[in-house]
């Protein structure tokens, strides 16, 4: 009879219960740690008024229900009116496009005398609307993607590239290549921001390009060690029979070493894109108009041009943040992967 | 036999003195080519950039007149710059983050190393942060610690812990640790998943040996699990001091790109930027970048010697 878990001693049960529910406890606190500040600036994105969500001697109003909801211009006007619809054919000078409805007072109806009702608030859409027709924020999002990628294919193809023959060919001067390599990554790259920057403004003309923002990064030290570490891992049989094939040294690395190393070279992939996205001071120097800035960037630049308007400033912190979760959340593995295999390597 | 060992003896002298052998040659010539991609852009953006920093450094130069050399009048002023020194010493109280993120993030790593339901969810959940960039994530610190209806000062009027909200942002004395507490929240799932796969390279025989042996949970962990993660902690306290050492974008976010009240915010790295990309005194910053990464490798290479050091006995 095969004795299931159930049937153990009841003392055995609660007491692992009792330890188990104690780990939950630690765990939850620090998810709300993690999470709140989020849920925070999620909060202040929907507000319709800046009145605070904390009060004194009040409770906290944390639960939304929908208040006015709509997209467009017309807003203001909605408020006066109590609800705004033009159609971007009707459209005028003086009745722009756009849709706004109250939908407030049905749930107000509904939580009345619930004990609910003074922790609610009504959440709108027009801070997002406001944001989203100010500032290009998709324009941000597709310049920062292009520029990551890039970097990511740049590294990907240099670092594969090098790291080959130093870990599986034999030449004059490798010794003297590999610890010149190692050597690069003592050196802190703030420390070459200065006579970069100079470069990149003298000589090469870098300012507002996006290739001014990838090719100094183009390749890393770091990767090329990771990548190495993995074809160190290859056996050599393999590559000798290749040879006796007469495969040459590049159809080797294309067709046989590159398959191999996919898992490195994910690894590397999801480094440098973060990297990338999340770069803030060379891009911040190297550009100057709107239309080239990266999402850090243009977050940054959000802030001032709305600097009173904190439920704006929040509502286009939540557009460019929550892609990038989503993209996390799809690929957790890959990411967790990837950090634990630099340092296991 | 004499003959064919002289043979021998003088076709390896003739290859040491640089006659390669054809495959040798072509072999050699792949190789490079292979390299060669790589170390353009390695000796175009770090090693030209390394000679020209040092180079700066001896320079009074503003990017308008070229550069005017001074010697070493730029170090001169360094030594009597109060600020720099003061700055210095930002950076080095900004590094007791370092400690902090270890304990915690290993604590949360054995945590989330145990076998419960749902813990990948969490696991997933404390990692979030790392895929941020510093930036939003300074932005969202602006609301937590904004005053009197941040989250912080809001929840804790709320409850009736203040009356008077606290000036996270404003009050030269809490500027730096508040921004220090964004690193460290920053920080912690990235060390989190660092430590979790060093916990798991640890085989479960040692643990069961201990229990037989009569250890308990917290003698198990202190006798087992930081021994064995050594080499972890070691990596680990070095690339979060170096970054802690770096730290820009947190800084530059929170103190509105301005260093702070009364520069209360004003780390190294910062005061560099300052100098060189506001004032563009590219000579003067070109010696503050030359002194901190001298003092950063100094530090980083005792930080390396201590730790393992202590592994050894």
């Amino acid at each position: 009879m095969i004795r299931r878990p159930t049937s153990k001693p009841l003392s055995f049960r609660a007491k692992r219960w009792l330890e188990n529910s104690g780990w939950y406890t630690v765990m939850i606190a620090f998810a709300l740690i993690t999470a709140l500040p989020f849920f925070w600036a999620g909060l202040m994105s929907v507000r319709e008024n800046s009145a605070s969500i904390f009060r004194k001697n009040k409770p906290p109003q944390i639960v939304p229900y929908p208040g006015w909801i709509g997209w467009g211009e017309g807003y203001k006007i909605a408020l006066k009116e109590g609800g705004y619809d033009v159609d971007s054919n009707e459209a005028t000078k003086d009745r722009p496009a756009g849709h706004w409805e109250n939908y407030g007072p049905r749930y107000e109806k509904k939580l009345q005398g619930t004990w609910l009702e003074p922790y609610t608030f009504p959440v709108t859409t027009q801070n997002y609307y406001k944001v989203w027709n100010d500032i290009n924020i998709p324009r941000y999002f597709a310049n920062s993607l292009v520029v990551s990628l890039a970097a990511v294919f740049l590294n990907v193809i240099t670092c594969s590239l090098a790291a080959y023959p130093l870990a599986k060919l034999h030449f004059r001067g490798r010794n003297l290549l590999f610890s010149l390599l190692l050597s690069t990554l003592v050196f802190p790259p703030q420390l070459l921001f200065i006579p970069l920057y100079v470069m990149a403004v003298k000589v090469f003309a870098f300012e507002n390009t996006f290739h001014g923002l990838v090719l100094p990064f183009a390749t890393s030290a770091l990767g090329i060690f990771l990548l190495r570490q993995i074809y160190q891992s290859i056996p050599d049989e393999l590559l000798e029979a290749a040879r006796l094939d007469g495969a040459s040294e590049f159809g080797i690395w294309r067709r046989i070493l590159l398959p191999l190393i996919r898992p490195g070279v994910a690894t590397l992939a999801i480094i440098v894109f973060v990297d990338s996205w999340n770069a803030f001071l060379w891009p911040l120097l190297m550009l100057s108009d709107r239309d080239m800035f990266t999402l850090p960037v243009g977050l940054a630049f959000l802030r001032g041009f709305f600097s009173g308007d904190l439920r704006t400033v929040a509502a286009g912190i939540m557009i460019a943040t929550i892609p990038m979760i989503l993209f996390f959340l799809a690929f957790q593995k890959q990411f967790i992967r990837g950090l634990s295999g630099a340092v296991k390597g | 036999m004499v003959t064919s060992t002289e043979s021998v003896t003088q076709n390896s002298t003739a290859r040491r003195r640089g006659g390669m052998s054809a495959m040798e040659r072509r072999r050699t010539i792949t190789a490079y080519v292979f390299l060669a991609p790589a170390f353009a852009i390695l000796i175009l953006f770090l090693f030209i950039p390394l000679v020209q920093v040092v180079y700066y450094s001896f320079t009074d130069y503003d990017m308008l007149r070229s550069p005017h050399w001074v010697g070493l009048e730029n170090y001169q002023n360094l030594m009597h710059d109060d600020l720099f020194w003061t700055s210095l010493k930002r950076s080095f109280i900004y590094l007791s983050v370092t400690p902090v993120l270890i304990v915690l993030s290993i604590a949360l790593a054995i945590i989330v190393n145990r076998p419960l339901r749902g813990v990948n969810v969490f696991r997933a959940l404390y990692y979030i942060p790392v895929v941020i960039s510093a930036v939003a994530i300074g932005m969202i610190f602006n609301f937590v610690f904004a005053e009197p209806a941040g989250l912080i000062n809001g929840l804790l009027r709320q409850l009736g812990l203040i009356d008077t909200p606290i000036h996270f942002l404003t009050d030269p004395d809490y500027v730096l640790p508040s921004i220090m507490a964004v690193t460290i929240w920053r920080g912690l799932g990235y060390y989190m998943v660092m430590f979790l796969a060093g916990l798991q390279a640890i085989p479960e025989e040692l643990y069961e040996a201990a229990a037989i042996d009569g250890a308990n949970k917290l003698q198990q962990h202190l006798h087992i699990t930081v021994p064995q993660l050594r080499p972890v902690i070691t990596f680990v306290a070095v690339i979060s001091s170096i970054s802690a050492l770096r730290a820009f974008d947190e800084i530059f976010i929170l103190t509105d790109g301005s260093g702070g009240l009364l520069d209360s915010g004003v780390t190294t790295m910062f005061y560099l930027y300052r100098q060189a990309f506001r004032f563009l005194n590219i000579g003067y910053a070109a010696s503050i970048a030359v002194v901190f990464t001298i003092i950063t490798m100094i530090f980083s290479l005792i930080n390396l010697r201590l730790l393992e050091g202590r592994a050894d006995d």
